[in-house]
């Protein structure tokens, strides 16, 4: 392994040390800030792999619905291990996924953004028009948590960790997708599509691929919601809220495993700092999103090239 | 129907007028009643107000902080109130979750493990829906203003103020008795479980028991930006009867009905805004527009039953500072207030399963607009909301003026299974 390799690795666990024992020290509020945090980088990140491919969709977030939905349907209508629900939504997202390929597949770019915005709205629609056994408008509530050894999940510290661990477990194994063959055959389909159906590959079941595994892991990310809620409501997964994912990973920046996660945590953190010019929120969302663009079209994750380049160019006269 | 008759409810003292008049000016004699308390010496209880101060829902969330900061501030400036021998002075917490149920669930957890606050007001709905699990756990006194939130499982969830929506039931009474011709209605409502729905099986059994036959009901999304059509059809109709079951798009309704020419009656559950729909109407078009809310500088609030510590003053307190403002939320949520301090001063204590118990056990707890009653385990499956004599509100001259006081925990008591049919009709939950 190279010295940056092996420097890389090491940060990341002094990062999940200090993670280990953030929670101590935070206020309840900051501590469910954090999970509701951790749960929205998991959805920037999965996002980010089904734009790998070139497209982007505005379904992702009811994706998330379809599992938070799965998973609370099941552990509190059928009495599943939270457990068990929590796995069989990220399937039950994916299934769907699978299923909405054949239509939306048909189309590329902007068509299919508009598409997958169509079918998204009938999904979520449908969880308002059918009171059984969505709930209708008020969705589902008393949602069990999770049950371990006595472990009261209700709470936020204990919560934390298990969000902490699922997150990283996931964002490991995207990580690693990424950087698989498959990731780097997702790359191609999105800069040399025709080159790539040249050499045999099949672009429209690489798409769908990507797809179907952003879409599981956005359905553990709607599970781990939703069993900390309580609830689950057809509002949660509006196109509002698939607004503000977009904004992240743009702000952030999507060309590198970071950059959404970036965009997550500033954009966050700048969210609840504005708590009280809440009135002012879209505005100034607005203007970051146009100052992103205009400014730093790479995103925040070019910030740091940038300020190297910058020094370099200084250091180097001529 | 008449109004609630004294054998009905006990009658009782008022504690709450006693506050009125503390708040009035007799916070001299107060003090002096208690030399050894100082304002000083005052203790702070803090009261939690985790509700909607911006967005869509915001009408139905800020004026109540308003409203609530009058109550507290009059209440402070005379000295605070005793509870258990201690002097305390009350302090709003508030937290805007913007009904977002993720929101309301870190505000509902802030307000109760940062704040340390003794109750939690709420609007209702998912925001509820999301925090009864960790609420009740934490016996923490909730109160709500939809009881349809109230299930057997919520023992610390109380709606003491707001019946939303059975209050409905008294204006289409009173309305069938003064115009016994009216035969027919219609009625349009939002598609959400939460108010329209609910709404709209209410009216449908107060017609049904009135004798007024429903003919046409819509259920509407919340994306509706053009009203002419739904109401075309409704009116193809020929109702005697036009009733809008939830508020929220009323003053675009009212002017599809000018527009189009209705001459019949016009019923509302709220109509806030009723200057506006003056404005892009007429004084003659609303003119007899019935609905449940009344301005708080209405003559027939004074005296009489009303629980609550000179309503004018407070209308004027409250447009003073917060003019355009007004929503029925502005009173209710310091109603609700109101409520407490009478119940911890019974408990003789602040610590909320005590002034839970000492609500629970006043068999006729004082309702704003009189003596009440625990109601709702035929409905929801718990007793937890008070409900007694509502007003029915007509416009006249361009004023909402109440026209008289009826009863809605009568009406319930006689009428609970037709109520609990209709709802099942909707596929509403019914205990």
């Amino acid at each position: 392994m190279s010295k940056a390799g092996i420097l890389q690795i090491a940060g990341i666990l002094v990062l999940l040390l200090a993670l280990l024992v953030l929670p101590n020290y935070l206020k309840y509020h900051h501590q469910d800030f954090m999970i509701f945090l951790f749960i929205n980088i998991l959805v920037v990140v999965s996002y980010r792999l089904m734009t790998l491919t070139g497209e982007w969709s505005l379904i992702h977030i009811v994706m998330m619905g379809v599992g938070a939905y799965t998973s609370a349907l099941l552990s509190k209508n059928l009495g599943f291990p939270v457990w068990v629900s929590m796995p069989m939504a990220g399937v039950s997202a994916g299934l769907m996924a699978a299923l909405l390929c054949f239509p939306l597949f048909r189309m590329t770019q902007f068509y299919f953004l508009i598409g997958s915005f169509a079918v998204g709205e009938a999904i979520r629609l449908a969880w308002i028009f059918f009171v059984y056994p969505f709930g209708g408008s008020s969705g589902v509530s008393s949602i069990p948590p999770p049950e371990l050894l006595g472990i009261d999940f209700m709470e936020p510290i204990p919560y934390f960790y298990l969000v902490l661990s699922v997150v990283t477990i996931c964002l490991v194994i995207l990580y690693r997708v990424e950087n698989s063959r498959f990731g780097l055959t997702l790359h191609a389909v999105h800069w040399k599509a025709s080159l790539a159906e040249s050499v045999g590959v099949n672009t429209w079941k690489y798409r769908s691929l990507a797809f179907i595994v952003a879409s599981l892991f956005v359905g553990i990310a709607g599970a781990l919601k939703i069993h900390y809620l309580g609830n689950v409501t057809p509002h949660q997964f509006g196109v509002g809220t698939m607004v503000f994912v977009l904004i992240w990973v743009i702000v952030g920046g999507y060309n590198t495993f970071f950059g959404p996660i970036l965009g997550a945590i500033v954009l966050s953190v700048l969210d609840e700092s504005l708590r009280d010019l809440e009135e002012f929120r879209p505005a100034i969302y607005g203007v970051i999103l146009i100052a992103a663009i205009m400014f730093m079209p790479k995103g925040l994750e070019s910030v740091p090239s940038g300020i190297r380049q910058w020094f370099s160019q200084r250091k180097s006269p001529g | 129907m008449a109004k609630t008759p004294p054998a009905v409810f006990q009658q009782r003292f008022s504690r709450r007028r006693f506050l009125g008049t503390t708040i009035a000016g007799m916070g001299a004699a107060l003090t002096a009643s208690m030399p050894r308390i100082s304002v000083a010496d005052a203790k702070t209880v803090k009261i939690g107000m985790n509700i909607p101060m911006t967005g869509d829902y915001a009408p139905w969330g800020l004026p109540g902080l308003y409203g609530c900061e009058i109550i507290a501030n009059n209440l402070n400036a005379a000295g605070g109130v005793e509870i258990g021998g201690d002097k305390y002075m009350i302090e709003m917490a508030s937290y805007d979750h913007g009904y977002d149920t993720e929101k309301s669930v870190q505000g509902f957890k802030k307000l109760v493990l940062e704040d340390d606050v003794k109750m939690v007001m709420m609007l209702g709905g998912s925001t509820v829906a999301s925090i009864i699990p960790w609420a009740m756990r934490k016996k923490m006194l909730t109160t709500t203003l939809l009881p349809s939130d109230i299930t057997p499982d919520t023992p610390y969830l109380v709606a003491t103020c707001e019946s939303h929506p059975l209050y409905n039931v008294t204006g289409v009474e009173w309305l069938a008795e003064k115009n016994p011709d009216l035969k027919t209605a219609v009625i349009i409502t939002t598609n959400d479980i939460e108010y329209g729905k609910q709404s709209a099986a209410t009216y449908k059994a107060a017609f049904e028991v009135a004798g007024i036959d429903v003919l046409d009901t819509n259920f509407h999304g919340f994306d509706v930006v053009d009203f002419a059509p739904i109401v075309s059809s409704l009116l193809a109709k020929k109702p005697d009867i036009f009733c809008m079951a939830t508020d929220v798009y009323t003053t675009p309704i009212i002017e599809q009905l000018f527009h189009q020419g209705y001459e019949g009656k016009i019923v509302s559950c709220t109509c806030d805004g009723y200057p506006d729909v003056i404005a892009k109407t007429s004084k003659e078009f609303v003119e007899g527009l019935v609905f449940q809310f009344p301005d708080f500088d209405d003559p027939k609030l004074v005296g009489g039953d009303v629980n609550f510590p000179d309503p004018g003053g407070f209308d004027a307190a409250f447009n003073k500072d917060h003019a355009g403002e007004w929503s029925a939320v502005a009173w209710e949520y310091p109603s609700i207030l109101l409520n407490w301090v009478e119940s911890a001063q019974a408990a003789g204590s602040i610590e909320p399963t005590e002034v839970l118990q000492a609500m629970k056990s006043d068999e006729s707890p004082a309702h704003t607009f009189g003596p009440g009653k625990w109601w709702g385990a035929a409905l929801w499956g718990l007793d937890n909301a008070v409900i007694g004599d509502w007003p029915v509100v007509a416009i006249n001259d361009g004023r909402a003026r109440i026209q008289e006081f009826r009863s809605v925990y009568n009406w319930c008591e006689t009428n609970v299974a037709e109520l609990s049919k209709q709802m099942k009709d909707l596929d509403l939950r019914v205990a």
